[in-house]
């Protein structure tokens, strides 16, 4: 044998080109086949698989959730059935708000028309409406003028 | 590549007609590797069959990162340091060509690969294993000595010293045969 200058060149040329044997093809394929069904019948994707392997399935999944979550609250928390609206409570009572100093408030706060306002609460709160008394009837009876 | 890509992707939804083609494509450069690393044909078969098995289980999650060869080379060097650590403390150094019989086919095609892979399986033989195991991935299955260390977990100087030493140690050996 002669002295080798490059010891690199050498081992690739000697790279050893082997075959392997049909029995061997046979066995290895076999083997390897039977372990693919097995992995493929084990690992058969479920619905939670596929959900985790999905970004978009996993956000869908969280918004269900979600939405099952909050219809489950409203479920078992049923909002409050609306209340009839309460009676406006007010500062004064009807009498006090036809008093002349009450209306007499009124006019200088605004006029005529804020004396009629004062006076229709009033009798709206008395739930009775004079048909026929008008303000200047009020006004005279109230203040003798 | 764009090719082997495909297969893999196939083998992935379970071709096995892909996962053939990949065994046909690396079984004799895998085989020619374990042989080397393992100057034992019937181990070195065992290896490759383990590795393909192995590979197999990997249908419809193999995730592959660099190449499949450099894949395959780095499972079965890891199968066949196992293999070499379980292995009885025996001598094959000198045994090594009549460890080349196998349980399969025929004898003279088994000669002549003995032939063809003998010379420097011997010489490989006589180099520590480490070192052995470095050169052959570099310069037969030619990966590179980041992949290597990466494989074998180790560091990328300590592959280079290996690999230096290792050769070193060759040609030693190879020049005092041509001495004698």
């Amino acid at each position: 044998m002669k002295p080798v200058k490059n010891i690199e060149e050498f081992v690739k040329l000697e790279k050893p080109h082997v075959k392997t044997g049909g029995a061997m093809d046979e066995r290895t394929l076999n083997d390897s086949f039977a372990v693919m069904d097995e992995t493929i019948r084990a690992g058969k994707p479920n619905a939670a698989g596929i959900i985790l392997r999905s970004r978009a399935a996993k956000l869908a999944a969280a918004a269900v959730i979600l939405v099952g979550f909050g219809l489950l609250m409203v479920y078992r928390n049923p909002p409050m059935p609306q209340q009839p609206p309460q009676t406006e409570i007010v500062a004064k009572s009807p009498a006090e708000m036809l008093t002349a100093m009450s209306l007499n408030m009124a006019w200088r706060r605004g006029g005529i028309e804020a004396v009629d306002e004062q006076s229709s609460k009033a009798f709206k709160m008395l739930e009775s409406k004079p048909a026929k008394a008008s303000i200047q009837e009020l006004l005279l009876e109230l203040n003798g003028v | 590549m764009i090719d082997e890509k495909l297969l893999i992707w196939k083998f992935n939804r379970g071709s096995k007609d892909a996962f053939q083609m990949l065994y046909e494509k690396y079984k004799d450069d895998l085989l020619g590797l374990a042989i080397t690393l393992l100057r034992d044909r019937s181990l070195a078969e065992d290896v490759v069959h383990d590795v393909f098995v192995s590979f197999a289980g990997t249908t419809g999650s193999f995730h592959l990162s660099g190449t499949l060869k450099g894949y395959l080379s780095t499972c079965v060097a890891n199968a066949a340091r196992d293999r070499n650590r379980l292995r009885s403390h025996r001598d094959v150094e000198l045994e090594a060509a009549e460890a080349m019989g196998c349980d399969s086919g025929d004898p003279v095609e088994h000669a002549i690969d003995s032939e063809q892979s003998g010379r420097l399986t011997q010489l490989l033989g006589r180099v520590a294993y480490e070192q052995r195991e470095v050169i052959v991935l570099h310069l037969h299955q030619e990966m590179r000595f980041k992949e290597i260390a990466e494989a074998l977990g180790i560091s990328i100087n300590t592959a280079q010293s290996r690999y230096r030493y290792g050769l070193e140690k060759l040609r030693s050996i190879m020049n005092s045969m041509v001495t004698k």
